[in-house]
C-alpha cells in the first residue's frame, strides 16, 4: 500500500548547518498492518510519519501510495491526504468549532456530504469513541483524553485507508492515556491499517503486527513485536528495549577528581531511582578500583550501565592499550580486591584491560 | 458616567473662562511697538506674522483666522490683529472686546495667478480697471464691506454660470476670510468671490472653488492644483516671487483688538441657557450652517468608510507580502510598513496631495482615501499578521492532513479563529482612523472638523462648534465600536451543549 525508498530529510538549523534527520529509510506498509515506529528520541520518528503525508517535504527519496508517487509535483497531495488520516500529539482540533462540527467539516467540504448525512455519521463516530454527549462542546471544554478521542473520530469521518498516529498519548495526563489507547486498540481489532509513533511500549507490543526500530536516520531493526522486544539483535535496540542507562567517565591518571566523580554517580543513581545502599556500593567499588586496583598504565574509562527493565547494574573499567590483564598484577588476597569481590555479584576480566563488575 | 460627563463639562467651562494678563492702560497702546511685553495673536503665515516676528519682546501666537478673537476673548493672547473692515462689521462690544487702532501694516490685496498665466492675469486686470473706472467696483465694495452680520446673506445678484464644457474652467483656491470670501447657505460668496464671478462671466470662464488652508494655497498654485488664489492675499515681495499678483483692489490694514479692560462689566451677560441657545442659533441655524455640518459629517463618513475598506485591502496585501516565504519580498514589505508608520499621516497626506498627485485631477477626497489606505494599511497589516501568527501551526496542519487545500484551510479553519483575535485590536485602529480623518482639511476637503472651522471663522465662537463636533465624533466611534463588537460576538464560538 505504501512503499518508501531511500527517504531522506535534511533540516537546516538556524545556524545554517544541515541536520540529516532521516538518512535512508526503506519500508513497506501493507493493508491491515499495524506498524509501530519506536526508537530513541531525536531519531526522526515523527518526521518520518509526517513525510508520509507530506506535512514535511522530504529532501529526496520515493514514497508511493497505491503505486502513485506522492512526491511528484503533479500529484494532488490533498487527494492523497483525504485517504490518510493523521492524529497529532497536540490533538489540533479546530478550536472555533464544536466537536460535532470538527467531525463534519471535512466530509461536508470535501466529500460533498449533506449536513444531515455528515452529522448522522459524525454522531455515530462520536458514539464509538464515547463522546456522544460532548458533541456540542467546544474543544476547550474537553479533557486531553476526550480531545484526542474526538480527533480520532474526526479522522475516521473521512473514512481513511490508513491512519498515522503521531505520539497520540505524549501530551496526555497518565490517567487519560488508557482511554485513548483503548480506542486505538479497538480500531486495530477491526483491521484498520495504522502507523503509530509511540513511547507506550506495552501498548506497542500488544497492538502492532510489525515494529520498525528507527535509529540514526535509518530503519535500524525491524520485526514482529516478539522479535524486537524479546530478542533484539542489534546493540542499540537492546539498550533501548532494556532501557539501559549509561554513565561514562574518563580519567587520564591517578590524580583524578574523586569527589566530582562521586557527585556524578549520585546524580545518576537518583535519576534512575537507585537506592542509597546501591549508591554506597557503587561508590566503594569505584574508589577501591580506581585508587587501589587499577594500575593506571594509561588512561582509564569507567562505563556504568543500568537496565531499567531488568534492574541490572554493570560497571566496566577499561584501560587503554592494555597489554597485560589488570587482575593479573593484583594480589588475590589484597584488601581492595577482597572488598570489591565482597560487594559485587560477579567480577570478571573477559579480555585484558577490561574488568566487568556486576553489582 | 453621567457624573463624569458633568465633571468634564465643568472643567471645560472653567478652563474656557481663564483670563489673560491685564493691559494696564489701553490708551498707552498706540502702535505695534507698544505690544512689547505682551502676546499677540496673528493669522499664521500672514504679513502681520512676519512683521511682529521681527520685533523683540512680542510673543507671537500664530493661529487660524477663526481663532484670533476667541484667543483674546479667552485670554490666550493679549492682543490680536485682524482685518480692520471685519472689525468694523463685528459687534466687538458684546464680546467684551475693543478695537484700539487701525491701519497696521497698510497694504493692498489682490488675486494671485500662476507666473505663466500672465494672459489670464492681464485679462483680469483689464476687467478690474474697467469696473473701477466706471465706479461699479466701488459700489460692490461698499455693499460688502459695510454689511453687518445680519446682512451677510444679502444677495447682489451674482450672475449664474452656465455649464458650458467649451469654456476653460478655473480652479480657485480660497480660504474663509469674512467678508471677502466665505461660505453661506448659497455656497462660496463674499466681495472677492463676487468680483471674480463677474469677471469669469464676462470673460467666459467656468469657475470652481476649493476651500483650503491659507498656508496651503501658494503650494497648491505652484503644483497646479489651482489656477487662482483668492484669499485676501496681501502683496508682499516674498509672495511676488512665487505668485503673479493682479492689480490690487482692496486697500487696508489690520486693526489691533484687545479685551476691553475698561468695560468688563459682565453683569449684563445672559445666563448659560440663553448663551447656549444663542450659540446654537449662531452656529447652526443662521445661514443654515447646519447644512455645512451635515455635509461635513457626510464627507467624514464617506472618507472613513472608503478609507477603512482601502486600509483593509492594503493591510491584507501588505500582510500577505510580509508573511511571504521569499526573504526579499517579506523584507521589502517590512521596510515599507516601517516607512509608512514612521511618517506622520498628515505629512503623507500632504505629500500625496501636493507632490504625487499634484498635477492629476484627483480630488482631495480620493487622495485622502489613498493616503489613509496606505498608512492604516501598514498598521492593519501588522494587526492581521499578529492575528495570523497567533494561530497555532497545528491548525493548518490538521486542515492539510484531513485533505483541505491551502485556501480551504485558511478560509474554514484559520481565518475564523484569527478574526476573533484581530477584531478587538482592529477596533482601536478603526476608531483612530475615523478620528484621524479630521486632518483632511489640509487637502481642501470640507469634513466635519473643517466645517466646524469654517463656522468658527464666521461666528468666532470656540465653545459650541468644538463641543458639538466632539460629541459627533464620540457617537461615531461608539457606533463603529458597537458594530465591530457585534461582529466579534458573532464570530466567537459558542458551545451548543444543552
Amino acid at each position: 500500500m505504501i512503499k518508501v525508498r531511500h527517504l531522506k530529510k535534511v533540516f537546516k538549523t538556524p545556524g545554517g548547518d544541515e541536520l540529516a534527520v532521516l538518512k535512508d529509510i526503506n519500508c513497506d506498509i501493507e493493508k491491515g498492518e499495524v506498524i509501530s515506529i519506536i526508537g530513541p528520541s531525536g531519531t526522526g520518528k515523527s518526521t518520518f510519519l509526517r513525510c508520509l503525508n507530506r506535512l514535511e517535504e522530504p529532501t529526496s527519496g520515493v514514497i508511493e501510495v497505491d503505486g502513485m508517487d506522492i512526491l511528484d509535483r503533479k500529484t494532488d497531495i490533498s487527494l492523497v491526504r483525504r485517504r490518510m488520516g493523521m492524529v497529532f500529539q497536540n490533538f489540533n482540533l479546530f478550536e472555533h468549532l464544536t466537536i460535532l462540527d470538527n467531525v463534519t467539516l471535512c466530509p461536508m467540504t470535501l466529500l460533498g456530504k449533506s449536513r444531515e448525512e455528515a452529522e448522522q455519521k459524525g454522531m455515530e463516530l462520536l458514539g464509538n469513541v464515547g463522546l456522544h454527549e460532548k458533541a456540542g462542546c467546544l474543544p476547550r471544554e474537553l479533557s486531553g483524553g476526550q480531545k484526542q478521542r474526538a480527533a480520532i473520530a474526526r479522522c475516521l469521518a473521512m473514512e481513511p485507508d490508513i491512519i498515522l498516529f503521531d505520539e497520540p498519548t505524549s501530551a496526555l495526563d497518565p490517567t487519560m492515556v488508557s482511554e485513548v489507547l483503548g480506542v486505538i486498540r479497538h480500531l486495530a481489532s477491526r483491521g484498520m491499517t495504522m502507523c503509530i509513533v509511540s513511547h507506550e511500549m506495552q501498548f506497542v507490543r500488544d497492538v502492532s503486527t510489525r515494529i520498525l526500530f528507527l535509529n540514526d536516520g535509518i530503519v535500524y531493526e525491524e520485526g514482529t513485536p516478539e522479535q524486537i522486544f524479546d530478542n533484539p539483535q542489534k546493540p542499540v535496540t537492546k539498550a533501548f528495549i532494556n532501557r539501559i542507562r549509561t554513565l561514562e567517565c574518563r580519567f587520564e591518571d591517578k590524580r583524578f577528581d574523586l569527589y566530582g566523580l562521586f557527585g556524578k554517580i549520585h546524580t545518576f543513581c537518583s535519576k534512575y531511582g537507585l537506592g542509597i545502599k546501591t549508591l554506597e556500593k557503587i561508590q566503594h567499588i569505584t574508589e577501591e578500583m580506581l585508587c587501589g586496583i587499577m594500575p593506571f598504565r594509561g588512561p582509564v574509562t569507567l562505563l556504568m550501565e543500568y537496565s531499567e527493565k531488568t534492574s541490572r547494574l554493570c560497571m566496566t573499567f577499561i584501560e587503554d592499550n592494555a597489554k597485560k590483564g589488570i587482575l593479573d598484577g593484583v594480589d588475590e588476597d589484597s584488601l581492595s580486591l577482597m572488598l570489591v569481590r565482597g560487594m559485587s555479584a560477579s567480577l570478571t576480566e573477559p579480555q585484558n584491560g577490561v574488568v566487568s563488575i556486576e553489582v | 458616567m453621567r457624573n463624569l460627563f458633568l465633571l468634564m463639562t465643568a472643567a471645560v467651562l472653567w478652563l474656557s473662562s481663564c483670563t489673560g494678563r491685564k493691559v494696564q492702560d489701553l490708551s498707552d497702546v498706540k502702535s505695534v511697538e507698544d505690544f512689547r511685553g505682551h502676546s499677540v495673536a496673528v493669522p499664521m503665515g500672514s504679513s502681520y506674522d512676519l512683521m511682529l516676528s521681527e520685533i523683540d519682546g512680542i510673543e507671537v501666537v500664530r493661529l487660524g483666522l477663526g481663532e484670533l478673537l476667541v484667543a483674546v476673548e479667552k485670554g490666550r493672547a493679549d492682543f490680536c490683529i485682524q482685518d480692520q473692515y471685519l472689525m468694523k462689521i463685528l459687534d466687538l462690544e458684546s464680546r467684551g472686546l475693543t478695537s484700539l487702532f487701525d491701519n497696521i501694516l497698510p497694504g493692498t490685496a489682490a488675486a494671485g495667478f500662476r507666473k505663466q498665466d500672465s494672459v489670464l492675469c492681464s485679462q483680469f486686470n483689464a476687467y478690474l480697471r474697467d469696473k473701477m473706472a466706471s465706479g461699479e467696483y466701488d459700489r460692490w465694495k461698499e455693499n460688502w464691506l459695510s454689511a453687518t452680520d445680519s446682512m451677510a446673506s444679502v444677495s447682489f445678484g451674482i450672475p449664474v454660470h452656465g455649464n458650458d464644457p467649451d469654456k476653460r474652467s478655473l480652479k480657485v483656491g480660497v480660504t474663509n476670510i469674512y467678508p471677502y470670501i466665505y461660505l453661506n447657505e448659497e455656497g462660496i460668496t463674499g466681495l472677492e468671490v463676487d468680483l471674480f464671478n463677474r469677471f469669469c462671466f464676462s470673460a467666459g470662464y467656468q469657475v470652481e472653488y476649493e476651500v483650503n488652508e491659507f498656508t496651503a494655497l501658494i503650494p497648491a498654485l505652484n503644483s497646479g492644483k489651482i489656477d487662482v488664489i483668492l484669499s485676501h492675499m496681501r502683496k508682499t515681495e516674498e509672495r511676488a516671487k512665487q505668485v503673479l499678483f493682479s492689480d490690487s483692489y482692496i486697500e487696508g490694514g489690520g486693526a489691533a483688538v484687545c479685551r476691553d479692560w475698561n468695560n468688563q462689566d459682565r453683569k449684563n451677560r445672559p445666563g448659560l441657557g440663553k448663551r447656549l441657545k444663542e450659540s446654537f442659533n449662531d452656529n447652526l441655524v443662521v445661514e443654515q450652517r447646519w447644512k455645512l455640518m451635515v455635509d461635513g459629517l457626510w464627507e467624514t463618513l464617506s472618507i472613513s468608510l472608503f478609507s477603512i475598506i482601502a486600509a483593509i485591502l492594503m493591510g491584507i496585501l501588505f500582510c500577505r507580502l510580509h508573511m511571504s516565504g521569499r526573504n526579499v519580498v517579506s523584507k521589502s514589505a517590512g521596510t515599507l510598513i516601517g516607512l509608512l508608520r514612521g511618517i506622520p499621516l498628515l505629512i503623507i497626506l500632504m505629500i500625496m496631495f501636493y507632490v504625487v498627485f499634484a498635477s492629476s485631477g484627483i480630488t482631495g477626497t480620493w487622495v485622502t482615501v489613498m493616503s489613509f489606505g496606505f498608512y492604516y494599511g501598514a498598521y492593519f497589516s501588522e494587526v492581521f499578521r499578529t492575528g495570523m501568527e497567533s494561530i497555532d501551526k497545528g491548525q493548518w496542519e490538521a486542515g492539510f492532513a484531513l485533505g483541505l487545500g491551502k485556501f480551504q484551510t485558511f478560509h474554514k479553519v484559520v481565518l475564523p479563529q484569527a478574526l476573533n483575535r484581530i477584531i478587538p485590536v482592529l477596533k482601536g485602529e478603526v476608531i483612530a482612523l475615523i478620528k484621524m480623518t479630521s486632518v483632511v482639511g489640509y487637502v481642501a476637503v470640507i469634513d466635519l472638523t473643517k466645517a466646524s472651522d469654517i463656522i468658527r471663522s464666521r461666528t468666532f465662537d470656540a465653545f459650541f462648534p468644538l463641543i458639538l463636533v466632539s460629541v459627533i465624533y464620540i457617537l461615531l466611534s461608539w457606533l463603529v465600536g458597537m458594530g465591530l463588537d457585534a461582529i466579534d460576538r458573532k464570530l466567537t464560538p459558542k458551545s451548543r451543549q444543552s
